[in-house]
């Protein structure tokens, strides 16, 4: 729509239809000069009057007319003489009289036109008006729309709109016409009866201002500002109230349809400011009121809430109440018990007192006792040892009958008394000997002695014995034996003969062997008999004071039994020991074990034990103290290094470490040493060492620790690792990546070995590799896809060969076939894997073409831990983990090479081909994810829910990582997390929990319930892909 | 400073600590409320201050739930509001017929009875089978409750008056077994119900919906967080999906006005355009 231009409403001259109008009256008057007088030309000056009745100004009519009376008057006076003047003047006068009448009424009619046109053109306007600003709408909005419209329609180049703000009087710019930051600036709001704003506001009438005040309302536009010639201020008001204000500026003058406009709109748009208010503060109570009734709402719910609450309390009190109520009773009863229970507990006290009592006197009886028997014991070794002695020499004499008048039978006797009594001496001494042992008061003073002259002595007293019998007797004694021993030769000798006299004792025939040789650090003496042996549940008892095999025994063969516990309780003295090995009816070996070094006796014990508390603790076990360990030795930390030839020794034993030390200095190293793995690993960072020397057992952590740590840190990775430890944990080291392994004790010569190896290892700047493959044309292609300038690759074709190979040199890495011919590549492992064996076992890459078996896998992965299965992308990968066991860095590889390995970690590669299970149950999610990943190549699999998700598994079980949501029906993810791991052969599967929740408590439930890792929805597709990668790449080089 | 603007400044802290330590957001919730509730916990806790109950639940996270039964009303009933179930279903199920399967949300479930009076009239209506219903809540105690479905005999026989006003067609009993003074509802009508852990005030959409059923959750909110909960609702539900509020809450007056539609004013149905 086109509005008309607000100046046509005003009384304007139409400047061509005047000029045409004038035109044709200077015509007439030409007409009436020529016309003679009387000829009523002057009638027609009517005609342009009328004809001015087309145009719109007022005045004109009565312009024309003047102009035409003074041509009616001029004409007339030089009219040429014709009618009679009085009749002319007559003509003219009413001719002119005529025309100011016509004039006038012409003047009227125009006037009127106008009047009723602008009055059309107000009330079109106030309804177009009333169109724009109609609907519901803000406060703003409102004045923002009416403004907007009035500014157009006036033509005012700047204007604003204030509001009254809740019956006050303030008044408030509600909105701004080509508002610029300047009149921003002014006040927003004004005070009734401030600036002119507030006057218009007090008087209630337009106000229109000619002459615009410097620092109020200016036109502003990218040429620059200008200050309005006129402002019109308005009232807007609703019912006689003032409701706003209207404040519009022209350039010239402002036009006059503008007040009247303005007079005319003013209601309509304070009713509508009005409305606008009102509708706006309904909204607020209705907020209000309705946050009311929520507040009334919560209230209520809280309300019930403590209700129930309270009936809870009531209800638990009720139930404590009955509860008490039947424990009372309870009670009562148990009361009754326990009363008797007290009394007959305190005639129980009563007895206990008693007894104690008697236990009292008894012990003070049997120390007494005690005491006699050591008097009695003591006493008795005089009193009985004296006339024993004569009885011994008198019966001898008696026996030797020098007088030779005794007969057969009397010597018989005597002699028969002289054994008695030898016995009788035996065990007084074996008596007296363990009352001393028991009392402590045996002493052992050990001193070097030769070892074969208590043996000969031996021999020679048992001989004769054995002749008498008709036993052969023998000493046997190793070569391997110390010509001298240090021990208490008596008592020794004491024990010996004790094994030996029960030998003669206990055996009827065959034969007799004392024999000494080495076991391990100890000597070892045994006494071997082919007698009647000892039966199995015996063979602890014979060692119990009083006691022999069998009662009946001591009856057949004699002795005292008290033999043996003394032999134990001296060799313990001796820090030794005694075992027994026997079968009934085929003989015992009795031995006694002694230490070489007699100056280990005693910690040796000690330490036995504690190493079998640790080893039953497993390797993880360290021992607990942690407490700092320094070394009284300095290494060579501090000074100036020699790259490739610093050698970290990690071991918390002192000796050893400085023998370590001394023997890395001697073969050229520096050597570093730390006792525990926390100032091993400092070391390692700040000194970087080139080789590692590493005990097992350390203090703070496990040594094998340590080693993963070491094996897992890129940076730490190529260090070669030399294991020494008393533990057996060798196949496990090996395969961590320790270069060797050596038990302790160790000796020297292995030890320099290990450096040699460790030394080799650090001069060979080639790298090198052995490929075990049976095929030649496999084997070329592997050897031609690994090779490099600094990569030496060796090739055999049988598992044999290979052992050769590995037998005298050391390899970075193996990349081996599983079926070769004659010995497997599993023989080849194991043979490897073993604790001693002489072999080097490098990291070993397993490339099969065949697919294994879980149990075939598993079994496997005790040797290696990339299992590589030939087929289309089998090449990339064997690469990149040779490449990976090689250290090399990526950059050093051949570019052609480079390029292939870019492209298996290219970030599709990864998808391509991947078997996903998606278990969701939203359409939308699975719809989602599904052309997210479709695309990269990867295979998708649905379930909808746990139990689906667990039936695909089974049905399609290539399925290499699950995408699993957790909110679903019937088996929620949880759960089918739970049972997936509850199956081994999804142990390792990756599966990707997919929640909505944003706790981070929630990822760890996800993670407990057996998620590998864990994804937030709503799902950002980079980092789902990315976490893909992770997840289906390790998978893979598993 | 008076006691009241200290307790103020307490809450602030609280419910700050609560979210660092515990990352369940309060700080959106009504403050009227929050009031209330956080001066029983004191009192029940037997704390000095607001303070004193924070440096506890700071240090013994043992305390934690038992504070979230106070922060979180649990106040619920079955079939609460029967007018509200009936105008399901006669304005809704006609609608959720036409799917080939239907989701279901009920948001802030707490114990479960809302969801189980969901569940009788979609077993009613023979829906419940291809019906999936999600029931969340951010208190873990009350979703326990809920997955066991066993309550308090007395309240389930005074919801019966209830359950018929809503257009029930059957007995109340036939859908549980009583034992002692417990019953427990029929363990299939909750089989296709999914009862986890969610918050509206942190949490996502996890799942498109066809009905979301949040009742007098939102009047616990302040506007901002209602506005959060309605973005969500909006988010989940499909296009002409519905959302049943509470008595006494309204979309009406939300930013999100203009997303819904009335379909009945006195049960607060509206549907999303
Ligand atoms: C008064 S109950 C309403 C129970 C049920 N909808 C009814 O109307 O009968 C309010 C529930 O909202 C839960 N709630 C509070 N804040 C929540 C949040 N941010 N997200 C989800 N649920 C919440 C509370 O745990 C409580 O169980």
């Amino acid at each position: 729509m086109n509005y008309p231009n607000p100046s046509h409403r005003d009384p304007q001259p139409a400047w061509w239809l005047l000029a045409i109008i004038a035109g044709f009256e200077c015509a007439v008057f030409a007409l009436d000069l020529l016309t003679p007088a009387g000829a009523a030309a002057h009638i027609l000056y009517f005609l342009p009057i009328v004809f001015a009745v087309r145009q719109s100004w007022p005045n004109a009519v009565l312009y024309i007319a003047a102009l035409a009376s003074v041509f009616a008057i001029f004409t007339h006076l030089n009219a040429p003489a014709g009618s009679s003047t009085f009749i002319a003047v007559f003509n003219r006068g009413i001719g002119i009289f005529t025309i100011w009448c016509v004039a006038f009424l012409v003047r009227q009619v125009i006037v009127t036109r106008n009047d009723i046109e602008r009055q059309g053109w107000l009330r079109g306007t106030q309804t177009e008006l009333g169109v724009a600003v109609r609907g519901e709408l803000s406060v703003e909005e409102f004045a923002e729309r009416a403004l907007g419209f009035l500014a157009e329609r006036l033509g005012a180049k700047v204007g604003a709109l204030y509001v009254r703000e809740d019956d006050g009087n303030r008044l408030v710019r509600a909105a701004g016409y080509a508002f610029d930051a300047r009149q921003s600036a002014m006040p927003a709001s004004y005070r009734f009866g401030e600036g002119l704003v507030g006057q218009v506001a007090i008087e209630g009438r337009p106000m229109q201002v000619d002459d615009v005040p410097a620092g109020y309302l200016s036109i502003s536009s990218g040429l620059g500002a200008a200050r309005p010639c006129c402002l019109l201020l308005a009232p807007l008001t609703a019912e006689g109230e003032i409701r706003g204000i209207v404040e519009l500026g022209f350039l010239g003058a402002a036009p006059a349809v503008a007040g009247p406009l303005l007079l005319k709109v003013s209601e309509m748009l304070g009713m509508g400011i009005q409305t606008a208010q009102y509708q706006r503060r309904l909204a607020e109570l209705l907020a209000e009121s309705q946050q009311q009734a929520e507040e009334l709402q919560a209230q209520q719910e809280e309300l019930s809430a403590l209700n129930e609450e309270l009936e809870q309390q009531n209800r638990a009190l009720k139930e404590s109440q009955v509860r008490l109520e039947n424990q009372q009773a309870e009670l009562e009863q148990s009361n009754q018990r326990l009363e008797e229970q007290t009394r007959s507990l305190e005639r129980q006290k009563r007895e206990l007192l008693q007894a104690q009592h008697e236990l009292q006197n008894k012990t003070g009886e049997l120390e007494r006792a005690s005491r006699y028997k050591s008097e009695f014991l003591a006493n008795m070794s005089h009193e009985l040892r004296t006339p024993l002695n004569s009885a011994l020499i008198l019966s001898k004499l008696l026996a030797e009958n020098r007088p030779g008048n005794l007969t057969e039978e009397q010597i018989k006797y005597a002699e028969t008394i002289y054994t008695a009594g030898n016995d009788l001496l035996t065990l007084i001494n074996d008596v007296l000997d363990l009352a001393k042992v028991e009392a402590g008061r045996l002493e052992v003073s050990p001193e070097p002695f030769a070892l074969t002259q208590l043996l000969g002595a031996l021999e020679q007293t048992f001989q004769p014995l054995a002749r008498d019998k008709g036993l052969s007797f023998q000493v046997v004694v190793d070569a391997d034996i110390p010509s001298e021993v240090t021990s208490d030769r008596k008592r020794l000798e004491q024990v010996l003969k004790n094994f030996l006299a029960n030998a003669f004792k206990f055996t009827e025939k065959g034969h007799i062997t004392l024999r000494a040789y080495r076991d391990g650090e100890r000597l070892a003496l045994s006494v071997e008999d082919t007698g009647i042996g000892i039966p199995d549940e015996q063979q602890e008892a014979v060692f119990e004071p009083f006691h022999q095999g069998d009662g009946s025994i001591s009856r057949r063969f004699g002795g005292t039994g008290l033999g043996l516990s003394i032999s134990r309780e001296l060799a313990q003295l001796l820090g030794g020991e005694i075992s027994v090995q026997s079968t009934p009816g085929e003989g015992s070996t009795f031995t006694l074990f002694l230490p070489l070094t007699p100056s280990e006796r005693v910690p040796a014990p000690v330490r036995a034990e504690a190493e079998l508390v640790d080893e039953t603790a497993g390797a993880d076990v360290a021992p607990t103290s942690t407490a700092a360990v320094s070394f009284s030795f300095e290494d060579d930390r501090e000074q100036a290094g020699t790259p490739g030839r610093r050698i970290l020794i990690v071991e918390d034993d002192e000796a050893f470490a400085k023998i370590l030390l001394d023997l890395a200095r001697e073969m050229g190293f520096q050597g570093l040493v730390a006792p525990t793995a926390e100032e091993a690993q400092a070391l390692i960072v700040r000194h970087a060492p080139s080789a590692i020397v590493l005990d097992i057992r350390l203090p703070d952590h496990s040594g094998l620790a340590l080693l993963e740590q070491l094996k897992s840190d890129p940076a730490s990775r190529h260090i070669p690792v030399h294991v020494v430890s008393v533990e057996d944990f060798a196949a496990t080291a090996r395969r961590m990546g320790a270069v060797g392994y050596m038990l302790k004790p160790v000796k020297r010569d292995a030890l320099v070995q290990a450096f040699e190896a460790l030394q080799q290892r650090l001069e060979q700047t080639l790298k090198r590799v052995l490929v075990v493959e049976d095929d030649p044309a496999q084997r070329e292609s592997i050897v031609s896809l690994i090779a490099g300038e600094d990569v030496q690759i060796e090739s055999v074709a049988s598992a044999e060969e290979a052992l050769e190979r590995l037998s005298s040199n050391v390899y970075d890495c193996m990349v081996m076939d599983l079926s070769l011919p004659a010995m497997s590549g599993y023989e080849l492992l194991a043979e490897l894997s073993k604790t001693d064996s002489p072999y080097s076992y490098p990291p070993v890459i397993v490339y099969t073409g065949r697919d294994l078996s879980r149990e075939e896998e598993e079994r496997l992965r005790r040797y290696s831990s990339s299992i590589i299965v030939k087929g289309a992308r089998s090449p990339e990968r064997l690469l990149s983990e040779v490449t990976l066991f090689l250290h090399r860095v990526e950059t050093e590889l051949p570019p052609e090479r480079q390029k292939m390995l870019r492209e298996l970690r290219s970030r599709e590669e990864v998808l391509e081909g991947a078997r996903l299970l998606l278990v969701d149950d939203d359409v939308r999610n699975l719809f989602a994810l599904t052309s997210a990943l479709e695309p990269h190549g990867a295979i998708i699999e649905i379930a909808r829910n746990g139990r689906e998700a667990l039936l695909k598994l089974d049905t399609a079980p290539d399925i290499d990582l699950v995408l699993m949501d957790i909110m679903m029906p019937e088996m929620n993810g949880y759960e089918a997390m739970r049972a997936i791991r509850a199956q081994e052969r999804f142990r390792k599967l990756p599966i990707i929990a997919l929640t909505a929740k944003a706790m981070r408590d929630d990822q760890d439930s996800c993670l407990e319930a057996g998620a590998s890792d864990y994804l937030a929805k709503p799902i950002e597709l980079d980092r789902l892909l990315s976490l893909l990668r992770v997840w289906l790449s390790s998978r893979r080089s598993f | 400073m008076d006691a009241e603007r200290i307790f103020e400044i307490e809450l602030e802290l609280l419910v700050e600590a609560i979210y660092q330590r515990y990352q369940y957001d309060f700080r959106q919730y009504s403050r009227h409320s929050l009031r209330r509730r956080l001066a029983r916990a004191q009192e029940q806790f037997q704390c000095r201050s607001l303070s004193q109950l924070q440096e506890r639940l700071l240090r013994e996270p043992a305390l934690f739930p038992r504070l979230l039964d106070y922060l979180t009303v649990p106040t619920t009933e079955l079939f609460r509001d029967p007018a509200y179930f009936l105008a399901l279903r006669r304005h809704v199920v006609p609608y959720l017929r036409t799917y080939p399967s239907v989701k279901i949300w009920v948001a802030g479930c707490s114990t479960g009875e809302e969801a189980y009076s969901l569940a009788i009239v979609l077993a009613e209506e023979g829906l419940l089978d291809k019906t999936v219903l999600y029931a969340t809540d951010i208190n873990p105690r009350s979703i326990e409750t809920a997955r066991q479905g066993i309550y308090r005999a007395d309240a389930v026989r005074e919801a019966s008056g209830n359950y018929r006003a809503a257009g029930g067609r059957g007995s109340l009993a036939d859908y549980y077994s009583a034992a002692y003074d417990s019953v427990r509802f029929d363990p299939a009508l909750a089989r296709n119900v999914v009862f986890a852990d969610h918050s509206l005030a942190t949490d996502a959409v996890f799942a498109e919906v066809h009905l979301v059923s949040c009742r007098n959750v939102l009047i616990y909110f302040d506007r901002s967080l209602q506005d959060r909960a309605f973005s969500l609702f909006h988010d989940a539900l499909v296009r002409q999906g519905f959302l049943g509020l509470g008595a006494k809450e309204t979309v009406l007056l939300s930013d999100h006005k203009d997303q819904f539609e009335v379909i009945s004013q006195d049960a607060r149905i509206f549907r999303k355009r």
